[in-house]
């Protein structure tokens, strides 16, 4: 994976504050329903276009032989359009400055406002009769109820990568999210998520709070004041590098997402190192931060039909595996569940907790979109952390 | 009537390219800062929407900046900012003047190489070079190996753990090229025959230097001091690369990355950046000052 898909995730949180009041000021401007489109779903049975079908997406975030696959079965070229954030994506698709078929990875703040700007159309599913295969918790999305616009793409969880042969995992599972702060063994090897929302609500988390979507000013204070102790106890680092960082020793406890330490032990081990040395820890189920991205096809596509079955092709089973062998982010289909992926040599036995489990999704939490002024308070305690 | 004889040929137009240049590149540009800072935010996706019109100004955004930087939590952000510089200035003084001197007066039939060997590192990306240097710090990286052979310590250290010291070592390498570029330019263009002088009227070779040499190279070093520190002041990777991002290391550059590509809050970016112009403002009026007092006492 590259810095720009984690760019994305860092600024996902900033998006979703922009877009959280998307659907007020569209009501403002005259819409009368937060949910509506301007334009239905595409009729069954179309022929697919000529193509080309233009997708945009963070780099190399689809795996390439995964495209030329698509590419030869219909007989179309696919063209990816790159971007860096979240707020770039939807900048140039709300600004028509940039014209794509499918959206291919929304993250949840967004995709709800994305439909109440009438930027994506519902999706016809009897193009897509691989949705069977997508995990049943994300049937009905709590940002696209019903799964009427999306079609989940992979998902990941929050938790703590540190190296197992320096830290005890029995140590790191009673410590929890205290781990960060007692590890001052390990002075300037400690790491947190360059992402205010992140980080704060990690923090939050670790006093037993799980509203992470507060904007009370004395809550975010309290997290701030928490993070601070970490300058001086731990030396902490502020970064989106774990995927890379703990693999090659330079950092031994960072908070990170489950997916970087899957894609730190398929990528990034040091000659002689084996993946066995990574561990991860996240919070028990109820109190657990799970994200996810998806995909949905635009309002003004000029290729739906192929836009359909594209999320079809990268919904089947063998296309999925094939997919995640090469990105490192779990596709959110059931047959690639922790035992499939552990027996096929994709994931280590020990980082088996890296993969959400149903029971997880169900009871997840949720960064959601929040009010310009919430989100300001999380950026200026963001500021005044950074500034040590 | 000495006007008068002059060629008519007129070479204003000339300048024309030169200042289309300047206006749409700089001037526009900091006009366009100043509308960002003090615009307001697109209410649906959070981007800057900049006020053009000066009746339209909210200077909000840019109070609350000025606030947090005097006294504030983002007080000790400029502070650290500034001492990074002096110390990175420090080093490149140390290192760049003596290589410049020895280029511009010592070495003769090395001078080509020398001088090729000084513009090398322009051949490769700053960010490429930091990212080098990210490895040969690592804890099992050649920095580490080489201080280890000579016994200069006994147990690898991690130079990314976010310590000052590398950012500023960082900053030393990635600049003193600047540095020492100029002032070779001044040194190298030094009347010999006031340098002689000095020795005939008694003086040994230190006092010479210390009393002709240096005085007289004084405006190549404000040149290059002025090349080398602006940059710097904007600098937000070197900091980022070398020590992972610690907040212990942050520079003003950082929080400006922040604000203006990481948040919601594009004046605030915007207002940082016209604290910093006001502040290196006030080091180019000193500058421009001097230099201008010298050249009147040169005449």
């Amino acid at each position: 994976m590259t810095t720009s898909r984690r760019d994305f995730l860092r600024h996902s949180a900033q998006l979703g504050a922009a877009l959280g009041v998307a659907p007020a000021i569209l009501a403002a401007c005259g819409g009368d329903d937060e949910t509506s489109t301007t334009a239905g779903p595409i009729a069954d049975g179309l022929e697919p276009e000529a193509g080309p079908l233009r997708i945009v997406n963070y780099a190399d975030y689809i795996n390439p032989d995964v495209i030329v696959d698509f590419e030869t079965k219909y007989g179309v070229k696919v063209e990816v359009s790159s971007i860096t954030t979240d707020t770039e994506s939807v900048t140039k698709l709300a600004s028509g400055a940039l014209k794509v078929d499918l959206n291919h990875s929304m993250s949840t703040t967004s995709v709800g406002n994305l439909i109440a700007g009438g930027l994506l159309q519902p999706l016809n599913k009897s193009y897509i009769p691989n949705l069977a295969n997508v995990v049943p918790a994300y049937a009905d999305p709590w940002y696209d109820k019903g799964g009427v616009y999306t079609v989940p793409y992979t998902y990941f969880g929050t938790g703590i990568g540190y190296r197992a042969d320096r830290i005890d995992p029995a140590q790191v599972e009673e410590w929890g999210w205290d781990t960060l702060w007692n590890a001052t063994d390990f002075k300037g090897q400690v790491s947190v998520l360059d992402d205010e929302r992140e980080a704060l609500v990690m923090a939050m988390l670790r006093r037993g709070l799980t509203d992470v979507n507060t904007t009370d000013k004395a809550v975010i204070d309290t997290a701030l004041a928490d993070l601070l102790e970490l300058l001086d106890l731990v030396n902490v680092k502020v970064n989106i590098e774990g995927y890379k960082d703990i693999p090659e020793g330079t950092t031994t406890v960072a908070h990170t997402w489950s997916a970087d330490m899957i894609t730190g032990a398929a990528g990034y081990m040091p000659e002689g190192t084996d993946p066995s040395v990574l561990g991860f820890w996240h919070p028990p189920a109820g109190k657990y931060l799970v994200s996810n991205d998806s995909m949905g096809v635009m309002a003004n596509a000029e290729h739906p039909v192929l836009a359909h079955l594209w999320i079809n092709h990268i919904t089947d089973n063998a296309v999925a595996e094939k997919n995640f062998s090469w990105v490192g982010y779990l596709p959110v289909i059931t047959k690639l569940d922790a035992d499939y992926v552990i027996g096929a040599g994709l994931v280590p036995e020990n980082l088996r907790n890296c993969v959400p489990t149903a029971d997880e999704i169900a009871q997840g939490l949720f960064l959601r979109p929040l009010d310009p002024d919430g989100i300001a308070l999380y950026e200026q305690a963001w500021s005044t952390f950074r500034a040590g | 009537m000495a006007d008068s004889r002059r060629p008519r040929t007129s070479w204003a137009p000339f300048a024309l390219p030169g200042v289309g240049w300047l206006v749409a590149f700089f001037v526009l540009s900091v006009y366009a800062v100043v509308a960002v800072a003090l615009g307001s935010t697109d209410p649906l996706l959070r981007t800057a929407r900049p006020a053009w019109n000066p009746a339209d100004w909210d200077t909000t955004a840019l109070t609350k900046v000025i606030s947090r930087v005097v006294g504030g939590d983002l007080g000790h952000v400029v502070t650290r900012t500034f001492g990074f510089v002096a110390l990175a200035l420090v080093g490149c003084v140390l290192i760049g003047y003596p290589v410049a001197y020895y280029a511009a007066r010592g070495a003769h039939r090395g001078r080509k190489i020398l001088l090729i060997a000084l513009v090398l590192p322009f051949w490769i990306s700053y960010l490429m070079r930091m990212m080098a240097w990210t490895n040969l710090l690592q804890p099992d990286g050649y920095v580490n190996k080489v201080l280890e052979v000579l016994h200069l310590q006994s147990e690898p250290r991690n130079w990314l753990d976010g310590d000052w010291y590398t950012v500023v070592i960082g900053l030393v390498y990635g600049y003193v090229p600047f540095f020492i570029l100029p002032l070779y330019s001044v040194l190298e263009r030094l009347d010999g025959r006031l340098l002689e002088a000095g020795r005939d009227l008694g003086a040994t070779a230190r006092q010479t230097f210390w009393h002709v040499t240096v005085p007289l190279s004084r405006p190549g070093l404000m040149a290059a001091s002025v090349i080398t520190i602006l940059p710097m002041f904007g600098d937000y990777y070197t900091n980022t690369y070398l020590t992972s991002g610690s907040p212990r290391t942050e520079m003003i550059g950082n929080q400006i990355e922040f604000y203006l590509r990481g948040s919601s809050q594009p004046q605030t970016g915007a207002s940082l950046v016209l604290v910093l112009m006001v502040m290196l403002f006030a080091l180019m009026a000193y500058y421009l000052v001097t230099t201008a007092r010298e050249q009147r006492m040169a005449r």
